[in-house]
């Protein structure tokens, strides 16, 4: 008896197991591809997917959204990724340098650009205006480590050529990993103001306040988008590049803030024209967030521009 | 013959088992080694940074103790010999944030700190917890106090109460007797929860990289009197420096910062259990 | 009159002595309890009904609950296919140099998990586990296989641990009773000493699997975050802070801190215990 219900006990435990193993294989699903992004790109990327998958029944895209700089650690300890996207061509060109892109064209493969802009906290407490305020003592400012994160790498180059930088290094109180960190700061009041993306920014329209820069200040910021060595579907990679790199794919990133058409920039980066360029942007960007915050004002292309979808969908939630 | 053998592989699956996990565990550490080398271990031994960030972990980790010890010993000796209502729910409790995950740990306390009223006093006060020293200690004690509390608690749980009485009987005041008869019989129990305490202080990782991040870009001016007055400047818990070291691609130098916090756990470890098994015998056969 | 008087005054003496003995100690238990639960209100308050239902109503909140469910469940079912045993051994067997036996056993479980991570990253790119991994096509890297395998590491310790108590609570005599009227010594695991730490081993399974349905730091760094795909609910709470999504974030890590006190509820109801250190 006792034998028998030992063995009964066995067999359960075996097929439970095999049971379990089966499911985790099933559940390995189609090939995918590997999308090494920058946590700053994940809403317009998550749209671009969508379209993509609509588009290719039975493909799959598995986004790893990182700060930028941490990607080239990722890329040469997994040697795995199809697809690569940081915030900086900095990034793509030191991977380039240790051999991990297999194609990038500098002159076509830019997919849109981020526009620098300042955020504040829900109504400006501390009534920032411009970049110069930020070297005002005792003001609690968000920064990102440039190693990290591409943000911090412009905030370094804005601050350096507005003159402040060394006081601005004073007034940090913390140095991010990756963009979004900075947004949730300020979001929760945590730092007084930031520079961030205008993408980024208005992840956060409820609870934040917009500034844009002057235009001398103003980074115009090259999004790259490359295909890695190690890619293993390059057809559907390069479909998918493809798309990105199209007036639909340039659509869905203008809807999420990015700009498309900025005009001129001069070596550094930064805005070369008046800044008429990207004047547009910029408001409907500021009036989103107003639009944002009432509730009475109807959302159309009138009162937010390109940017009713997202004013759209942070109307549904608080948070 | 048969029932011979049966228990002879009955015995050596015991013993395989034991062996793979002894195995598994040398080899977890064991094939990292060549993931640094000894360059990478030399530049960072080299580099300031990582002395100051051993100094801040030791340091934070101690503060952490002393916090837990202060709130944790009152706490476990009340758990241990009150009845009251409701002790199931706090040990439900205890036990609960040994299983949360350090991502919620951390997400609960940066909202909790920059929830308006809790706001309002902090600027009324002066001081922000969030992205400060002050929010290290707070993001590293929730664990280490919940160990603490569960390890002192057992230490009191081993002391017999009958003891106490005698010494109450004999017209021995309550503190007097908590401090010479339940403390001292409790000693070892106490001091390896202090020891465990201190571990799992100096291992957290992700509540910490949430509330409080990196430190290393920011100097001693940017924090208060007394951190300048410690030396505190440009440093990194360990942990949090390990991950940024691998996550910006010097893998040999964050390898070799894990193979130091390694060996801080391994003492730390050995010395737990040399205490309990002073305190007990080490299993029964 | 007079004698009586001074007695009762000196009993509410020690009345007043005893309520304050138990408030200094029992009060600083009640802050911290009262702490730990406002720390949960305020997150729930922060977040609102209207966004916890809304968040609800995503498909990948519970594509993350189930993936957390299912691999912290086979995760569990590996633990303790090594873990019986061997919390068993270690029970009932004096193992030779005990002392670095043990801390070599539960080094896994005190070093930071991240470096559990980054240890794993070793394992999977040297001999034996890499040309296994690739024989058995099973992918680690950002793949859900990695998610287990990390979750492994950093609840076995405590598995065994757990499930050695649970022996250690049961009487070496039953066994040798067993033994002297002739049965074998697996017989005498299996229908002896295994259904007498069924409760204790019952909720060990509880803790191990609450454990692994906890790991996130080993997973960010040996596997990295697929959503979707990866991201257990703890890994889903970092993932979407660092999406800029709060909501989602608080919602997930809310469901973590049910997770947690519902099974260590469990683990009391059963009578077992939710620690070993």
């Amino acid at each position: 008896m006792g034998s028998r219900r030992e063995r009964g006990g066995r067999h359960l435990l075996r097929a439970s197991l095999c049971g379990l193993l089966v499911v985790a294989a099933c559940r390995q699903g189609p090939p995918a591809l590997l999308f090494h992004a920058g946590a700053g790109q994940r809403s317009s990327l998550d749209e671009i997917a969508a379209v993509f998958t609509a588009q290719h029944p039975g493909a799959r895209v598995d986004f790893s959204y990182k700060g930028s700089g941490y990607f080239i650690a990722d890329i040469a300890a997994s040697r795995m990724g199809d697809l690569y996207m940081p915030g900086e061509e900095y990034y793509l060109l030191q991977a380039a340098s240790k051999g991990f892109i297999a194609d990038y064209d500098p002159r076509t493969d830019i997919a849109a650009h981020f526009i620098t802009v300042i955020v504040t906290p829900r109504g400006n407490p501390k009534n920032i205006v411009r970049i110069e305020d930020f070297a005002r003592p005792g003001l609690r400012v968000g920064l990102a480590d440039p190693e990290a994160a591409a943000i911090g790498l412009w905030q370094e180059k804005t601050f350096i050529r507005a003159g402040i930088w060394d006081q601005v290094k004073k007034n940090a109180t913390m140095f991010a990993k990756c963009i979004p960190e900075l947004g949730n700061a300020v979001q929760l009041g945590a730092v007084d103001a930031t520079v961030v993306w205008a993408t980024t920014a208005v992840l956060y329209l409820k609870d934040i306040e917009i500034i844009p820069i002057e235009p001398r200040l103003r980074g115009l910021i090259r999004l790259p988008v490359a295909l890695l060595a190690f890619c293993k579907r390059p057809e559907l990679a390069r479909q998918l590049k493809a798309l990105i790199l199209s007036d639909q794919g340039r659509a869905i990133f203008h809807s999420h803030a990015y700009g498309i058409e900025v005009g001129p920039a001069d070596a550094d980066g930064f805005c070369a024209d008046d800044g008429s360029a990207t004047a547009l942007d910029m408001k409907w960007l500021v009036e989103a967030a107003r639009v944002a915050k009432d509730p009475t004002i109807p959302v159309t292309p009138e009162t937010v521009g390109h940017l009713v979808g997202e004013v759209n969908r942070q109307r549904l939630t608080r948070w | 013959m048969s029932t011979r053998s049966r228990s002879r592989g009955f015995e050596s699956a015991l013993w395989a088992a034991i062996g793979l996990v002894l195995a598994g565990s040398v080899w977890l550490f064991a094939s990292s080694l060549y993931q640094t080398d000894r360059d990478a271990v030399a530049t960072l031994l080299a580099r300031p940074w990582f002395w100051r960030s051993v100094w801040l972990s030791v340091l934070t980790a101690t503060v952490t103790t002393s916090c837990a010890l202060v709130l944790g010993i009152p706490t476990a000796y009340a758990i241990s010999r009150f009845a009251f209502r409701g002790r199931a729910a706090v040990s439900v409790v205890l036990d609960a944030i040994l299983v949360l995950p350090a991502s919620t740990v951390g997400l609960s306390l940066m909202v909790a700190f920059q929830y308006p009223p809790l706001l309002a006093l902090q600027d009324a006060l002066g001081f922000r917890v969030v992205h400060s020293l002050a929010a290290v200690i707070l993001a590293q004690l929730v664990l280490s106090l919940a160990f603490g509390i569960q390890a002192w608690r057992a230490a009191f749980d081993d002391v017999n109460p009958r003891c106490e009485l005698v010494a109450r009987s004999l017209g021995s005041s309550r503190t007097r007797t908590l401090l010479t008869v339940t403390l001292p019989m409790a000693k070892g129990g106490l001091v390896a929860g202090v020891v465990l305490a201190w571990t799992r202080a100096m291992a957290e990782f992700g509540a910490v990289l949430l509330v409080a991040g990196t430190f290393r870009m920011r100097d001693a001016g940017q924090f208060s009197q007394l951190a300048r007055w410690l030396g505190i400047t440009n440093a990194d818990v360990l942990s949090v420096g390990m991950w940024m070291e691998i996550e910006g691609g010097r893998t040999g130098q964050g390898v070799a910062i894990a193979f130091a916090l390694v060996l801080i756990c391994a003492a730390s470890v050995y010395l737990l259990h040399r205490l309990a098994s002073g305190r007990r015998a080490p299993g029964r056969t | 009159m007079v004698g009586s008087t001074s007695v009762l005054s000196l009993s509410q003496k020690s009345q007043i002595k005893q309520i304050a003995w138990h408030g200094l100690f029992g009060g600083i238990g009640a802050l911290l309890l009262l702490a730990a639960v406002s720390l949960v209100v305020v997150n729930a308050l922060f977040l609102g009904w209207s966004d916890f239902w809304h968040y609800l109503g995503r498909p990948r909140t519970w594509s993350s609950l189930w993936i957390t469910i299912w691999t912290a469940a086979l995760a569990t079912a590996i633990s303790l296919a090594i873990g019986i045993p061997a919390g068993y051994a270690l029970s009932r067997r004096r193992v030779p140099l005990s002392g670095l036996a043990h801390t070599l056993i539960d080094l896994p479980v005190m070093v930071p998990p991240a470096a559990v991570g980054i240890f794993l990253l070793g394992v999977f790119k040297s001999f034996p586990a890499a040309e296994l991994s690739t024989w058995l096509g099973l992918q680690v890297h950002h793949a859900v296989p990695g998610v287990v395998v990390a979750q492994v590491a950093v609840t076995l310790a405590f598995g065994i641990r757990l499930i050695k108590a649970s022996f250690d609570a049961v009487s070496p005599r039953y066994e040798a009773v067993s033994r002297s009227l002739g049965a074998s010594l697996p017989r005498t695991f299996f229908s002896v000493s295994l259904p007498l730490a069924r409760n204790g081993i019952l909720a060990s399974v509880i803790v191990i699997w609450a454990r692994a349905a906890a790991e996130w730091e080993a997973l960010m760094l040996f596997v990295g975050g697929i959503q979707g795909r990866t991201d257990t609910l703890p890994f889903a709470v970092y993932l979407d802070w660092n999406g800029g999504i709060l909501g989602w974030s608080l919602t997930n890590s809310l469901f973590c801190v049910v997770i947690a006190l519902g099974s260590m509820y469990a683990v009391r109801r059963l009578g077992g215990r939710g620690h070993v250190y």
